[in-house]
């Protein structure tokens, strides 16, 4: 099983004769006997999931890096963390995946209004199964804990993924006076209700 | 869970050697000889332990769990946080700092990473009309457009392009901060517009946060800085242009030429002098900030029309000259 190691902004991906998928390009070096291919579209998720990456403009891509050996992968200089599925879904944008492990599903999943605001597609990213993703952020990652009563409202530049039971919704922090000329700069955010936990980088670019 | 309030790290000091009571959160009074400041920092630019480390929080946490791994807990997953683990008024980590929120809170435009909590986020201009003391605390027109106040109670969590972030008390005090690089203050403070272009000067007793490109180096007077390295200066005249004497020199001799073509970027130093202390960042890199553009704007006023045309044909060389 392969296994994916974080250390500061690199991670480190040990194959063991399996496969991991990792973002295109991001290879700095690697040991042993590694072969590079392009998974083709959809970021390897099957025809369903790329047709509906071409609708909703969540673009990702990735390689397959295959064999016995170690790879050192890396983007931007930016944190790299590593989340452990057993299971459960993690709903991450798509620029923040750096690499999964092979038994995972990608899915686009439609968020609605939200992608107006940050630019960053009208949908987001979906990662199911038992394995290990990881997700690179602009500065380490916090992990904000929602429960009920504890709403969180997080940028949407700010925001990198989240995970449980959880719904978001679009939330004007201004007034309509304000919107008008001159936003208050945080015309938009993202409300988090439910239970789960969000994560968060620590630039709002 | 339970947390040590103030040490979001888990187990350790991160910034390595001794307790030093509050990163970021300098000290009281800023015109005293500070003990530890000017000195280089144990801990500073040297591998922070407990950093992007294996046990972050210690604990087994239960939303990243998954299944145990056999290797131990994976590195670098962060410790979860909620209302009550966040620090109150302190830094979560090296470029996220925790507002307590009761009552209002000036920050800038886009600072707000994520809140807890009922909080309203308001244009100063917009703010002003319904109270007043927003304008006698605020006294910056360039400014304003680019700040929000905040205003609520709850925990807001501001970062700033991924800049370390300090928190700053100023007791009876005046600091003058480069204005991109000002995050936050607390109306206790009042901000005035400095005289060198680009910086603000906050008067009074009171909290601020402002970020720096990579850690604060503090200097006494006399000194001279790099503009683009300046970050502030408290208690301290203001500065005056210091030019290279050799570059001087020069530019008076080929004043025909135009003195502006010859500059290697170095040759220009702002010069304190006199009691105080002066901030710096140990970066270069500097934000376009919004505010210098008006500020020029406002005093081309004072040239006449004839000058002013000359002025704006100069400009489109420039202009057309990068391109």
């Amino acid at each position: 099983m392969a296994q994916l190691t974080a250390q500061k902004r690199v991670l480190h991906a040990d194959l063991h004769g399996d496969r991991i998928r990792a973002a295109s390009g991001s290879m700095v070096a690697y040991e042993g006997n590694v072969d590079f291919k392009n998974s083709g579209m959809g970021g390897g998720g099957g025809m369903r999931a790329a047709l509906k990456r071409a609708v909703a403009g969540e673009s990702i891509s990735l390689m397959d890096c295959t064999g016995h050996g170690r790879v050192h992968l890396a983007k931007d200089a930016m944190d790299v963390l590593v989340v452990d599925l057993g299971g459960d879904t993690l709903t991450v944008e798509s620029e923040h995946i750096l690499a999964h492990t092979e038994h995972l599903r990608l899915d686009v999943q439609f968020a609605g209004l939200r992608g107006m605001t940050s630019g960053q597609g009208l949908a987001t990213t979906t990662v199911t199964g038992q394995g290990q993703v990881a997700i690179v952020s602009d500065g380490p990652v916090m992990a904000l804990e929602v429960a009920p009563g504890q709403d969180l409202v997080v940028d949407p530049d700010a925001y990198v993924g989240s995970r449980g039971q959880l719904s978001m919704n679009l939330v004007s922090g201004v007034s309509w006076k304000s919107l008008v000329g001159e936003g208050s700069g945080e015309p938009f955010s993202l409300r988090f209700t439910g239970h789960g936990l969000v994560l968060v980088q620590s630039s709002e670019r | 869970m339970t947390y040590p309030p103030n040490n979001p790290y888990g187990g350790g000091n991160p910034y390595g050697g001794q307790p030093q009571p509050g990163y970021g959160q300098p000290q009281p009074g800023y015109g005293q000889p500070q003990p530890g400041y000017g000195q280089p920092q144990p801990g500073y630019g040297q591998p922070q332990p407990g950093y992007g480390q294996p046990p972050y929080g210690g604990q087994p946490q239960p939303p990243y769990g998954g299944p145990p791994q056999p290797s131990g807990p994976p590195a670098g997953v962060p410790t979860t946080l909620n209302v009550q683990s966040l620090p109150d008024d302190d830094n979560v980590n090296p470029y996220v700092f925790c507002i307590t929120l009761n009552g209002e809170w000036f920050m800038s435009k886009g600072a707000m990473l994520a809140y807890y909590g009922n909080v309203q986020f308001d244009a100063v201009t917009e703010y002003s009309s319904v109270q007043a003391w927003v304008g006698a605390k605020f006294s910056s027109p360039i400014y304003v457009q680019d700040w929000v106040v905040a205003q609520g109670h709850g925990k807001v969590l501001i970062g700033d392009r991924g800049f370390d972030l300090n928190a700053y008390d100023l007791d009876d005090g005046n600091l003058t901060i480069k204005a991109s690089n000002l995050c936050a203050f607390s109306p206790a403070l009042e901000l005035k517009q400095s005289i060198v272009p680009g910086f603000v000067t906050l008067i009074g007793t009171g909290k601020f946060i402002a970020s720096s490109n990579g850690p604060v180096i503090f200097v006494e007077p006399p000194f001279r800085a790099d503009p683009d390295a300046l970050l502030g200066w408290a208690d301290c005249p203001s500065p005056s242009v210091h030019h290279d004497a050799q570059w001087m020199t020069q530019s008076m001799l080929g004043a025909l030429s135009g003195a502006l073509g010859r500059a290697s970027g170095e040759e220009r130093q702002y010069d304190f002098t006199g009691k105080g202390t002066i901030l710096l960042q140990s970066s270069e890199v500097a934000r376009e900030d919004p505010a210098v553009l008006r500020l020029v704007e406002s005093q081309t006023q004072l040239l006449t029309n004839a000058q002013a045309g000359s002025l704006g044909q100069r400009l489109v060389a420039r202009a057309q000259q990068q391109h």
